[in-house]
Formats: C-alpha cells, structure tokens, sequence
C-alpha cells in the first residue's frame, strides 16, 4: 500500500524555484532513498513533504489523503516524525524533556499512552535512559543521533523523515547511526531518507530516488542499481566510487 | 519574467545614491544665498532646512553605527544635545566666547568622549546592549545632565550665538543655512572616506559575523567602539549645527523620542545608504510643515505617527528601505538585460600572489624545521579535558589530515594551534618561533590562515568585499590614514589588487559583486580558500571543508588541495571526516581520540590500525 | 537603612513586572522588545477613558487596559512580526521601537501633552512600615511580581506548551517539526509581554494622579535595566533585577538628596548598569588572571 505520494511538485524560496515537479511513492513500510548533487533539491523535497516548504502546486497525499495546504504541525500530529537535518535536538532540555516534547501530539491525544511509549522507546536505546536527566547537548554526536531518531518515534509516526543524518558524523558514530536507523526499519515505520552520503545511504534503502534539478530523474529498487546509474546521474567519480561501489556490493550480497 | 515579474516601488530618487550627485545639489542650494545676498528662500524656510541639516548628520552618524556597524543606539539625540551645549559653552557670550568653528570641534571631541565613555562596557558584550544603555543615556541627558544649570542653562535655555566671519555674521537663516550644507558635506565625506577604507571593512565584517571578522584579524570590540566613538563625534558636529540653528535650546530640545525618529530616519532611509538617509531626514524635517500646509493646523502632530507606522511598515515589508527599492529596480534592469550568468566552476585555478607587502615575510628557517609543531596541549573546559597532551607536527610542502570522532577535540586542537584560545599547557612553534601566548591576529599576521566548519565568510557581502575584508592585516595603516585618505591610497591600491588576482583565479569575476550567502555551498567552500589565501598563508588550517558538499564538489575539492600544495607549494592541515579525501590527499595523519593524539604515520597504514579501527573507523577501510 | 528598603521594594514590583514582559518576549523569541512602556502607557490612557471619562468602576477600567494592550500585543505579532521578511531579532527589536513610537505619537496626537488623572486601584487606606507610608497599590505591585516571577517560571518548566516555549528559543524550526505549533508560542509570547506592560502600567501607584505620554516608559527604561541586570533570560533574575535597581535608587535619593541631582533615578540606573555590564565583560578576563596557573603551564 502506498504511504506517501507526490504529485508533480513544485516548491522554491521567494523568486527561485528548486523543485520543478516531483513525483514520487512512497511504500508503507519500506524505504525511500533521496539522492542528488548539492542543488539539486533533496532538502527541499524532503520540507515540502514536511510542509516547512509548502509546494506552490502539485500534491502531497499520506495515507491516500491530501495534506498539501496543511501545516507542519498538523502533518506530524497525522503521524509523520522528523529526524532533522544536523540532529537538531535541544541542547539545553534534558533527554527526557527532549522525549516529552517529541510526544507532544501524542500527550494532546491521550496521556496515557505516553508512558508505555517511553518505556518502549528507552528499551529500545538504553543508553537514553542511563541519561535521561542529561543535557542533550552534552552527550556524543552519535548519541544525539540516536534521541533525535527516538524523539520521532517516541510519537508513534507511520511515517519517519531523515534528512542527512550521517553528515558531519565520524565513521564509528556513523555505525552507531546506522544501528539505530536499522531497529527503526525493522520496526516496520516507513522512512525518507535524504543523504549526501551516498554509500550511507544505500546500505539503507530499499527504493532509491535521483534527484537532479529539482526534477526526479531515476528511481529503481537498490538491488537494481549499478555504478553506471550512479555515476551518470549522480556523478561519481574515480576518487569515490571505491566506497560507493563497495557499498552496492554489499548491499546485493545481502540481497542474495 | 516579463509582465509577470513584480516591480518594485519605484522612488522618484533618481541616480542619488552617486554622492557627487548630492555635492552639486547642496552646492546649488548654497551658492545663490552667498553669491546674491538676497535669500530665494524664504527666512522660516531656510531655518528649518538648516535645522534640517543638523538633523541629517545626526542621521548619518547613526547610520555609520547601525547600517555599517550592526549596532543600535535608541539615544544618539542625547549626542546631538551634548554638542548643541557644547557649542554654547564654548561659543556663548557669557561663556567662552571662542569662534564657532572651535565650538564645532568641541562639539565633535565631546560626542566622540561620552560615546566612547559609555560603548567602553556595553559594546565588549555581544547582543543589543548598546541599544539598552543608550536609552538610559537618553533619559539620563534629557532629564539629568540638560537640567544642570551650567549645561543647559535652567528654564530660559542655552543660548548658541550665530557665527561671524570679520564683522559680517551669519544671522540671516539663508547665510546659516550655506554653513550648515557645507558641515553636512564635510560630514558626509569624512564618513564617505572612512566607509571605503579597511576601517569601514572591519565595521562591516563585524556587523556580518563577529567571529568571522575576528579570523580576519580585526579586533571586534575595538572596531564597535571605533564605530560608535566615530558616530559620537558626528552626532556632536551635529549638534552645534542644529543648536545654532536654534539660537536657544533646553534640555527638551533633545528628548527621548526625538532619538527613536533617527532610528526612523535611517531604517526608511535604507541603512548603510548615505544619500537614502540625509533625504529622509529632510523629508521628516519637512514633514510637519508639509502635512501642515495641505491639511490645515488640526492635524499637528499626525507627522510623528506617520513616522512610527512608516518605520514599522518598513521594517517589516521592505527592510533595505528606499535606497534598497532603488537597488533592486538596478538589478532587476540588469536581469533583463543579461539573463542569469552562468556558474563558476568549482575547481579553481589558484594564484600564486607572493606575500603582501604589508605583512612580515614568512620567518627564515633552517632545514628540517617544522612549518607548524605542537607539543603536549591541553585545553580544559569546566570538567572536560577537551585536549589532553596533544603533540603534532606539520612538514613544509606536506598535506596534514586530522581524523577523530566527534567530540575528540579537533577543532578544540584547531583552536589553540590558530590562537582562538589559550591552552591550559603546552606550546605552539609556528617556523621555529613560539606562538603560544600570541592572539589570533599576531598569528595571521605570521602566516597562519584557516577556514571554518561552518562557512567562515561575512554572508551579506560581496565575493570581493569578502577578499578584501580578508586582507585586513595586510594593509596596516591607521584610523587617521583612514579619515583623510593620506597614506591609505598605496595600501588600498595593493589590496584591490590582489582581490583581483584571486578572484580571476578563482573564476568567480562574474560573481565579483554578488553576495556570498546567493552562492552555492560549494562555491561559498571555494571563496573561502580564496579568502584564506589571498595573504598568501605558509599554512592553510581547513576545518571540514568538504562537509555538505556532495561526493563531484567534494572530488573537485581534493584536486584543490592538491594543488594547493604542488602549484603554490603551501603546507595544508586539514580536519576532515571524509576518510576517501583524506587518505587520497594527505602525506600524513593523525587521529585523535577522547582528546588525545592515538595515531600518526603514512595514512594508508594508519587506517588499518586496530586502535583507529576501533576509537574512529568502525570497520576496516579497503584503501 | 529600613526605610531605604522599603522604599526600594516599592518601585521594585513595578520594574520587576516590566522586566518580566522583557524577559518572556526575550526568552521564548531572542527578541529585545523596546515597546512596553508605550504599551504599558496606552492601557493607562484606556483606564483614564472608562474610569475617568465613562465613570465606570476602577475594576472594568483595569480590565479594558489589559484587553487592549494584550490584543495590540496579539495583533502586533500577526499582522508585522510574523509576516516580516527579514525575521531576525535585530529587525524585531526595531520593529518594536516603531510600535513605540507609533503609540506615543498616537497618545500626542489624541490626548495631548496635558496630564490626564486617573484613580490609585485600591483606595483603601495606608499603612507605615519602617516609618514609610506604603499604600496597598504598592504591596500588590511586589506580591504580584514575585508571584509571576515564580509562578512564569513553574509554567515553562512543568507544562508541554512551557516547555515548547523554552525549545523554541532554542531551536525554533526544530519544535514545529516535532508537531508544536510555532504560531501559537510566538502569539501567547507577544500577547503575554504586551499583558505584562498593560499589568505594569496599572499597578504604578500614581504619586501625581496624572497620565501623560510616555509616562510609564520612564518606568520602562529601569525596567529593561532590570532585564539586563538579572540576565535577561531568567524571570526570577528579571525580579531581581528590579528589587536591586529599587533598592539602588531609594539609596541615592537618601543619601544625595542634598546634591539635588536632576534625573537622579536614571543616573543612578545608568550607573548601575554599566556597572554590571563593565564587570560581565571583564569576568572572563579576571577569572582567567585570578586563577592558580595550571601546573605544567611553563613545561
């Protein structure tokens, strides 16, 4: 069943516009992979499913419904999370008070169910209930990753946004992220996952979308994808393509 | 793009923003008043245009403190007053009796003083303070200091005689006014002069991004007070026009709200638009009269309204004010006439410009000395050892690649190696001279250059204006140089030199007068490297340079590098997490953990060590 | 020494309620808002319109006067603030300045500069503490304050919408994208501030009985000291803050009543706060030179 459709979708800032028509599905449960160069619009695709961007036209349908004029706040209180780009979580709120504020539309609805799904949350990363009275901004870069995906799931969304969490992270932290993103997927919530970090993100996704200015160019399930593909839309090339490709392998091997 | 683009308010102000434009204006004001004697204006007329006069410098000076140097003062009346009574001290016949022009620059000293006095604590302190000091300085003038008797003259007011010349004075308003316009152009020049110059550069780097403007070496609590003791000043000479205009003035003269309608004055104006603000001052001269005359008595009073909504309309709807109208109509019309131009590639040719002529060559040194090495650094913050006896040491002609997780204290190591902070131990040797205890700029001024994990560019700017900011240390003259343009010319001549070199290097002429925050990413990383290069550094320190960039921009950035270090044989220390970069462009690495150094060697081997696999890689990489 | 405290704590309340609007805007927008005493001001006018002028009870007056100042708050934040297109806080504090400005040439332009009178909220009778006749206005003034300054600051930690508040100031994009709605923090903020200078304004008792422009922003000037004073981010500072500017000013007026100082509560407000901004700015500096060098610091 299809989560998430975009119709044509176009979106910009003041007199520049970045999307000129983007289509895309979205498969409940699975997901969906964003790639492009830098321009080429993946951020503001993603904002534009998000509604921090509205579209100027085209559609954005969740769960078959058209919620293309509504505002980011009553998208995530119709069950999309974010996990922002830059992990941004509140540096100066304790975990816990980070964990409260991502239930919010959750707590609004029925407080009762904000406690068991703390619970679920911290059984599934322990480490952010040995914290839980820590200052977010004080703890580990892989760490913040890990409340800032907790902190969406935290309001049972059917649909998670990932916008460039592995930039800026060291490989160990990276790791960690993957981990992480990993017991998100197999929990069966579907995701949007932009990266930059293509070899990242492959390792993740199931169907991946090439964006190149503002238009998706390409769109094929991961194991269908081959250096070739990448290289011409996406431009890879010799200094790169060694992890890139190495990723894809990988990826097909698990596959098979 | 061409019936459906929206135009723009388009002001009927014509081509002023050329300041000769207005020299011939006020000149054609003056000359008919001196030369025939006989006023063409009438004498109500001229007084308030010469009151006009006084006000448009007050405009200017807190368009020098707000639209070049970021900072807000809700009181610059409060220094008009002080000049106004100053000029009567001086001038005053029961006073001092001095020529007027002496009360001018007394005027000017006293501003300059009691601004100085009072930026000396608000303006070391980052965020708005000014604003809230200055409004206590405002209430503290008008219902303090103007009500001492000796300042202000008690209830009957401070009389300003007029200034005489020989036996003949300048009693007759129309005379005044001459005066008052040619105060107003020296005033507009002197502030003309200084704006061109590396001076009005760091003001303007510093209203962009302190931090940036302090990696350029410009010491930015200096330069804010500079500004406002500057502003102080000219406020000062405006005041001494204004008040002898006046003839009599009292503390009320100079109230509180008269100093919010500045504000109004340059906001509407357009700040940072010299022509914008003195018209706008006119026009709010002007104003009540104006409204006056087409609406009869019963609307007295309406003009200060007007200008509160103006104000705020402004802000909120068209923040560049009248002079950003004009600007973007100019763009517009260039638009249509050229279409978009194309975008500079990304792989840049670099220049080799040799060092400026106003900064040190790079220190001779033996054989075998290090360009950059660091011994047991330590920096402590509160409970953290960020850096904990970290050694390093940096090869001339050699590419450095700094690895670690996040939170290893990288950039913290960065920061003391480029002097941003003080390390609790340790020693810095930059070509064989210890650096340690030196601040950031002594270092720049050595040779050191580096970049930021965010964009390290004043964004508002222009590319060009961005090389030349960078270049602050490398044309060293004074704020005296700077007013007069004596001994500046040289240096400015060097400077803009050079800021061509690079920026034809660079391939980004095309982008010369667009601001930095319009480019890409990408190119922003770019003329970044060319900012730090155009001193021509002995080291280049990037910090994550390739963070953000995707994988083609990132590869373009490698062949950069190398070539920083083959074409123009500089050494290069770079942070970077993007291990594929590093190990392609570095002769050697280091990798740091929890603080301290755990590797260093030929980067190829030191990624296959299990100590780095394990605190940094996670998994093996296949090199 | 008694009597200079209580005198303190008088004028304390009234800067401290100030402070407080200063210090909510400020927390949960990083804006500095310069409007308040107009604002506070213009409810006055409001109070002199319905209790003065339209003889109805001081009680309903109050109640026009916060109505009013509280939806120009509301509508100041959604007809300009919220549709400015360059939206940093440096454009929002001028932005105030013009509202300021706007009201008082507005409090010229209908009122005139004559003084207007208007009742004290309680006529009940006054009492005397430490040999200072203090009035009921008076009390209320600081029970109020500190109330708010404790009560605000419960709010913002216990409740979710207070605590959206505080990540707001924080990170004002990220707290829409976990679903709270961003609108409604910066509405409750600004209409909240705009209470606050309303709140301020009603509780001055009137020594002279009279109202003129610009009257309760002569109080605002200290309240804003005060903000800066407590650390413009904390409402208990904000009290504080106010409590040590009243303290400081009935301390001059006793002690250089004799100088006969004009504008003696602005120089002394003046002098205090460059005071503490002097020491903030070389705190560092000291701290660095005062503390035992690190061992190893000449190795």
């Amino acid at each position: 069943m299809t989560l998430l459709e975009l119709h044509d979708v176009t979106a910009g800032f003041g007199a520049v516009t970045v999307l000129h028509g983007i289509t895309m599905s979205v498969a409940e449960g699975s997901i969906a992979g964003v790639f492009g160069l830098n321009g080429a619009g993946k951020s503001v695709t993603m904002k534009a499913i998000g509604g921090t961007v509205p579209a100027r036209s085209g559609q954005v349908l969740f769960e078959g419904e058209d919620i293309t004029r509504l505002s980011p706040e009553k998208r995530v209180a119709r069950g999309m999370g974010h996990v922002p780009q830059g992990r941004q979580v509140f540096p100066q709120l304790t975990v816990e008070e980070n964990l409260r504020l991502g239930a919010y539309t959750l707590r609004r609805k029925d407080k009762g169910r904000y406690g068991p799904a703390l619970d679920s949350v911290f059984d599934r990363f322990p480490v952010l209930k040995q914290r839980r009275q820590q200052l977010a901004g004080t703890m580990s870069g892989g760490q913040q990753a890990s409340l800032a995906v907790a902190r969406a799931l935290i309001n049972q969304p059917r649909l998670i946004l990932v916008d460039e969490p592995s930039a800026g992270l060291s490989p160990v932290a990276q790791l960690e992220l993957r981990e992480v993103l990993q017991v998100v997927k197999d929990s069966g919530v579907t995701m949007v996952l932009v990266e930059q970090n293509i070899a990242f993100g492959l390792s993740l996704v199931d169907t991946a979308h090439l964006l190149q200015t503002g238009v998706v160019v390409h769109t094929a399930p991961v194991s269908e994808l081959d250096d070739d593909t990448l290289a011409t839309h996406l431009g890879i090339g010799k200094v790169l393509a060694g992890a890139t490709g190495s990723a894809l392998s990988a990826r097909k091997g698990s596959k098979r | 793009m061409t019936s459906a683009a929206v135009r723009p308010l388009r002001l009927q102000v014509g081509r002023l923003p050329v300041p000769w434009t207005v020299v011939a204006l006020l000149l054609a004001a003056v000359v008919p008043p001196l030369a025939g004697g006989t006023a063409l204006l009438s004498d109500t007329h001229a007084l308030v245009l010469a009151k006009g006069a006084g006000f448009a410098m007050a405009a200017l000076s807190l368009n020098l403190l707000m639209g070049y140097a970021g900072q807000i003062s809700l009181g610059q009346f409060a220094f008009v007053g002080i000049g106004a009574f100053v000029t009567g001290m001086v001038t005053g016949v029961e006073d001092l009796r001095l020529p007027w022009l002496v009360g001018v620059l007394a005027a000017a000293a006293a501003g300059g003083l009691l601004a100085f006095l009072v930026g000396l604590p608000a303006l070391r302190l980052r965020g708005l303070y000014l604003a809230v000091v200055t409004i206590s300085v405002a209430y503290v003038c008008w219902q303090g200091l103007f009500r001492i008797e000796s300042i202000g003259g008690g209830s009957a007011g401070k009389v300003i005689p007029r200034p005489y010349v020989g036996s003949s004075s300048f009693s007759s308003n129309a005379d005044f006014l001459a005066l008052a316009l040619v105060a107003l152009v020296v005033v507009w020049a002197v502030d003309a002069q200084v704006t061109r110059t590396r001076i009005g550069r760091a003001f303007r780097a510093v209203k962009a991004d302190e931090q940036v403007a302090a990696s350029f070496g410009i010491d930015v609590a200096a330069t804010k007070l500079l500004a406002f003791t500057l502003a102080g000043a000219m406020a000062g000479v405006g005041g001494a026009v204004y008040g002898t205009a006046y003839g009599t003035v009292t503390g009320d003269t100079f109230d509180y709200a008269t100093s919010l309608l500045l504000v109004v004055i340059v906001v509407v104006g357009g700040l940072g638009s010299r022509a914008g603000v003195v018209i706008a001052a006119f026009f709010t001269v002007l104003l009540p009269d104006l409204l006056v005359a087409l609406f009869g008595s019963g609307i007295r009073g309406l003009d200060l309204v007007l200008n509160g909504v103006l104000l705020m309309l402004t802000v909120a709807f068209n923040p560049e004010g009248m002079a950003g109208a004009v600007r973007h109509s100019r763009e517009l019309r260039r638009q249509r006439r050229g279409g978009e131009p194309p975008l500079p590639p990304t792989r840049p040719h670099l220049p080799d410009l040799g060092r400026p002529a106003g900064m040190p060559a790079p220190r001779k040194t033996r054989p075998g000395t290090a360009v950059l090495e660091a011994r047991g650094v330590s920096v402590r913050f509160g409970g953290l050892q960020a850096v904990d006896g970290a050694s390093l040491r940096v090869d001339r002609g050699t590419i450095v690649g700094l690895m670690g997780p996040n939170g290893a204290g990288k950039t913290t190591l960065f920061n003391a190696l480029s002097g941003a902070l003080t390390p609790d131990s340790g020693t810095v040797h930059f070509l064989g001279e210890d650096v340690s205890a030196l601040p950031p700029h002594a270092r720049a001024a050595r040779g050191m250059g580096r970049t930021f994990q965010l964009i390290g560019l004043a964004k508002d700017q222009s590319v060009y204006e961005n090389l030349l900011i960078a270049q602050h240390l490398a044309a060293p003259y004074g704020v005296l140089a700077a007013l007069t343009s004596l001994g500046s010319r040289g240096w400015e001549k060097q400077v803009r030199e050079r800021a061509d070199h690079t920026l034809d290097g660079l391939g980004f002429g095309r982008f010369r007068n667009t601001p930095v925050g319009r480019l890409s990413h990408g190119q922003q990383r770019i003329v970044e490297i060319g900012c730090a290069l155009v001193t021509s550094p002995e080291l280049l320190m990037l910090d994550e340079p390739s963070a953000g960039m995707s994988p083609a921009a990132a590869e373009d950035l490698a062949a950069t590098l190398l070539d920083i270090r083959d074409q123009l044989g500089r050494t290069v220390l770079l942070i970077e997490h993007n291990v594929p970069l590093v190990l392609g462009t570095a002769d050697e690495l280091y990798v740091m953990d929890t603080g301290r150094v755990i590797a260093d060697g030929e980067p190829g081997e030191v990624v296959t060590r299990p100590e780095v696999v394990t605190a940094y890689l996670g998994q093996a990489v296949t090199a | 020494m008694g009597q200079v405290l209580v005198l303190g704590l008088i004028n304390a309340g009234i800067y401290a309620v100030f402070a407080l609007g200063v210090v909510l805007v400020y927390r949960g927008t990083g804006v500095l808002t310069f409007a308040q005493g107009e604002i506070g001001t213009l409810g006055l006018y409001v109070a002199y319109v319905l209790v003065t002028e339209q003889h109805l009870p001081w009680l309903v007056g109050a109640a026009g006067a916060l109505l009013v100042t509280t939806a120009l708050g509301a509508a100041f934040e959604l007809l300009l603030v919220r549709r400015m297109v360059a939206a940093d806080p440096v454009s929002t504090a001028v932005l105030t300045v013009g509202l300021g400005l706007t009201i008082l040439a507005c409090e010229f332009f209908f009122f005139g500069a004559s003084p207007r009178v208007l009742d004290p909220p309680f006529l009940a009778a006054s009492f005397t503490v430490a040999g200072v006749v203090v009035t009921p206005t008076q009390v209320a003034a600081l029970v109020v304050a500190l109330a708010l300054g404790f009560g605000l600051q419960a709010v913002l930690r216990r409740t979710d919408f207070g605590l959206g508040i505080l990540a707001a100031s924080q990170d004002a994009a990220a707290v829409r994208l976990v679903g709270i709605p961003l609108s409604r923090i910066t509405l409750v903020l600004w209409s909240g501030g705009a209470f606050l200078a309303g709140l301020a304004a009603l509780l001055v008792e009137p020594t002279v009985g009279t109202v003129t422009p610009g009257y309760a922003s002569e109080l605002f000037v200290v309240g804003l000291a005060a903000a800066v004073i407590g650390g413009l981010t904390s409402l208990p500072g904000a009290v504080v803050g106010g409590v040590v500017l009243g303290i400081a000013e009935s301390a001059a007026s006793r002690y250089l009543s004799d100088a006969n100082i004009p504008g003696l509560r602005y120089v002394t407000v003046f002098a205090v706060l460059l005071a503490v901004l002097l020491y903030r700015a070389l705190a560092p500096e000291l701290r660095r030179r005062l503390a035992p060098a690190p061992a190893g610091a000449t190795a």
